[in-house]
């Protein structure tokens, strides 16, 4: 034990000393005063990151002193300050990042420890939000339950790829192997332009049209149906799809195609046997992005569901649609106070997690197809 | 705003405002008052010199005004000032610009009437005078004949309920807003209230229950205070079980936490914290409701009066053994303040040795305009609150002083 963090510390020493000599290095070979103006800018930027956490009124103080530092080093010294500063861009993102997801647990940190429940003896924070169904925030005795939101956001992402996959990866493939090239020409703008077309629209005419058709033709009582705010949902990330797959399956190797071809395959073959499998981690890539979309669609799903969060019976009733994660948040925000306005926080944090696994996931994904088909390691 | 606050007490700083700012000032001005924007804007620049313009863009007595500031002040009655709730600021501040405004009987947009149309309840006023000199004159103010002139002006701060009824009181503004009563607002008893201000009531605040086209047509025009209650806890799910067609209810509420949620909660299911499991879909805006409604067969629900139409009616309401009417003119009506979902918007006038009867006569000017047909239509409909009954009305105007 000893040894090894004799050893372990060694390493750890070393490591730092050569990266200390090196930094020591670069401070001799550069000039003293791109040295002092780069210690005054990254000083300074600490100086305003701090002030801004504790709101302080010199927070503006040190930005200015950040600015003029940025100021002399891009006249005198372009070069470094050019590496300083998009190096300065790089950290403030992840900073941000950290930022906010901290800020949404903490936010909702009050209402997971006073909803906590315990399994086997261990208490567990939260716990009661996800084991009750109801939602009564305005009640002598309040109830915030999450799953009726969960349950909604996972129909509307199911219906939503559902429409989004098949349909875009089929376009995609359209466009980038079959079709002749003015209609590529026309119809890739054309696809790019759809994405373009804010939320609201989409859920405006959700709102006004398909929504009260729905509950005529299914009679329904009054309106908002999972089913036609999934398939909405779904046309919106339709371009995020189309695009991302259509960018994988362009870029399958010319040659590969050509080798399959000259087998003596036919272009459906290829297409099958060849492209698409190639292409499947950017194409798989493109579905998750369409159902990350799909997640977060807020106004849509906020303008044409009910918000009145309860869990439709049976599990897979599609046909009434009454909360998801997003829409509580859009719905509620302005009303909220206390412990309400904390589970929406919760609601957030469902959301953040969610949306982080399937980035995650789908980075993964394209790790594996990257080794299995592309030869890259 | 700022510039209003500032004109009387130094009306060279207007004109050097006026000045220096030129045409862009005489457009935000306009603005300002709300009651001046289209046809009269060339007239300063024909006067030959812009600080003529300055005391009102007709001119005419331009040059005394101009030349001797003092003429027409010095016994000039003093701003009219008023504060307090956000609820209510959108009436009494809409009342200080059109007053402000002073728009001449040929306007046909804020006051008087031409060939494009007239204002609503023109008809009973049928004058031939400026808007506010119309009011003003009823209680001995001199007729200014000027546009954006009027012969007090009159300011609308924003704040609160209770900062509206403090200020009130220790008289540093002449009217305090508050959508609650004072005594609920400053804690007073009924006895001291009544020896210190004096209520006027000019608009109301509050929701009726409307219903879907079908439903009204189906001959529901009525519903008990219990079944609207029994339809939001879900113990009525079907018009049929009260007399209505075989229909779903679909039952409509707004947002959980709202002012209007919690006092529909308060108001018709007894307990601010009263379960309303019935409810099938939420919306945050009138708007959302109106369209619902609209859209919807079997719908309920209650919202502003002014989003109501042919395909949204409101219904009557009967509550503790009282039938409230649709009817404006019927006895009990669902512009009352007992009607349940109703609460009064109050604007305090504090009573002086001056003024025993509480309200001098700036104050009684303004508060008439309110009380007109006009006043009721422009001010409280057309921002989305209840106009008073007639009754109401009569009860109000005696509250004000005699007119001259």
């Amino acid at each position: 034990m000893a040894t090894n963090k004799q050893r372990d510390s060694d390493g750890w020493q070393s490591r730092l000393a050569s990266r200390f000599a090196r930094f020591a290095e670069f401070v001799q070979d550069t000039d003293n005063d791109a040295v002092a103006v780069g210690a005054l800018g990254a000083l300074s930027l600490v100086g305003a990151f701090v002030g801004f956490l504790v709101t302080s009124p010199y927070t503006s103080v040190f930005l200015a002193g950040f600015l003029v530092a940025v100021a002399y080093g891009w006249v005198r010294h372009q070069e470094l300050a050019a590496r300083g500063v998009t190096l300065a861009m790089t950290v403030s993102t992840v900073v941000i990042l950290a930022l906010i997801s901290f800020f949404i647990f903490y936010e909702a940190w009050p209402i997971l420890a006073d909803r906590s429940g315990t399994v086997f003896g261990v208490p567990i924070p939260g716990l009661e939000l996800f084991t009750t169904t109801a939602w009564t925030p305005a009640e002598a005795s309040p109830k915030y339950s999450m799953l009726p939101m969960i349950q909604g956001t996972v129909l509307v992402t199911i219906i939503a790829t559902a429409v989004a996959g098949p349909l875009g990866v089929a376009a995609a493939l359209f466009i980038s192997e079959i079709a002749p090239a003015a209609v590529r020409e026309v119809v890739k703008p054309g696809v790019e332009i759809l994405a373009g077309i804010p939320s609201i629209v989409f859920g405006f005419l959700g709102f006004t049209v398909l929504s009260p058709w729905a509950s005529d033709a299914f009679s329904l009582v009054g309106q908002g149906t999972y089913l036609f705010v999934g398939i909405v949902v779904g046309l919106m990330a339709l371009p995020t799809v189309v695009s991302v797959a259509e960018d994988a399956i362009n870029s399958v190797p010319e040659s590969m195609k050509s080798g399959s071809l000259a087998l003596g395959t036919t272009d459906w073959q290829t297409m099958t046997a060849v492209t698409i499998p190639t292409a499947f981690s950017g194409v798989s890539a493109a579905v998750l992005l369409g159902v990350g979309r799909a997640i977060g669609e807020t106004m849509a799903a906020t303008v044409m569901l009910r918000n009145t969060p309860r869990v439709a019976e049976p599990l897979y009733n599609v046909f009434y649609g009454f909360d998801t994660l997003t829409s509580l948040i859009a719905a509620n925000y302005g009303s909220s106070s206390g412990f309400q306005k904390d589970a929406l926080f919760v609601a957030g944090c469902i959301l953040f997690v969610s949306v982080l696994a399937l980035s995650i996931g789908s980075q993964l994904i394209e790790r594996r197809m990257d080794r299995k088909v592309g030869g890259v390691e | 705003m700022t510039h209003d606050s500032e004109r009387p007490a130094d009306r060279v700083s207007r004109r050097k405002f006026l000045v220096t700012s030129g045409a862009i000032g005489a457009a935000g001005l306009a603005g300002c008052s709300g009651g001046s924007e289209e046809t009269d804007t060339p007239e300063p620049s024909g006067d030959g010199s812009s600080s003529d313009g300055s005391d009102g863009s007709d001119g005419s007595d331009s040059s005394s005004d101009g030349s001797d500031g003092a003429s027409s002040s010095s016994n000039e009655p003093s701003l009219l000032t008023g504060e307090g709730s956000s609820t209510v600021y959108p009436i009494a501040n809409k009342g200080a610009s059109y007053w402000n405004g002073n728009a001449p009987p040929s306007d046909g947009e804020y006051w008087g009437s031409n060939d494009e149309g007239s204002v609503p309840g023109w008809s009973e006023l049928e004058t031939d005078m400026h808007l506010a000199d119309y009011f003003a004159t009823q209680y001995g103010f001199e007729a200014t004949g000027e546009r954006s002139n009027p012969p007090y002006r009159a300011t609308i701060g924003l704040s609160h309920s209770g900062t509206g009824c403090e200020a009130v009181t220790s008289g540093l503004v002449d009217i305090g807003n508050s959508s609650g009563p004072i005594t609920a607002e400053l804690d007073w008893s009924e006895e001291e209230a009544n020896e210190e201000v004096v209520d006027h009531v000019l608009g109301r605040d509050g929701q009726p229950i409307v219903v879907s086209q079908d439903i009204y047509d189906a001959g529901i025009d009525q519903l008990t205070a219990e079944q609207v209650r029994k339809i939001y806890q879900d113990e009525i799910t079907n018009w049929s079980e009260i007399g209505g067609p075989d229909q779903e209810i679909f039952c409509i509420g707004r947002a959980v936490g709202s002012g209007t949620d919690t006092s529909f909660r308060l108001n018709m299911l007894g307990d601010a914290e009263a379960e309303m499991p019935g409810v099938d879909t939420r919306q945050g805006q009138n708007q959302g409701v109106a369209q619902l409604v609209r859209q919807n067969e079997g719908a309920i629900a209650y919202m502003a009066l002014a989003f109501t139409g042919e395909a949204v009616r409101p219904i009557a309401l009967e509550f503790d053994g009282t039938v409230y009417e649709t009817s404006k003119d019927a006895e009990n009506t669902i512009f009352d303040s007992a009607y349940p979902l109703n609460r009064d918007l109050h604007m305090y006038t504090q009573i002086t040795e001056d003024t025993p009867n509480g309200t001098d006569m700036r104050e009684g000017a303004f508060c008439r305009m309110f009380l007109t047909q006009f006043g009721q239509q422009v001010f409280v409909e057309d921002n989305n609150y209840i106009p008073l009954p007639t009754a109401d009305i009569e009860a109000e105007m005696e509250k004000l002083p005699d007119t001259a």
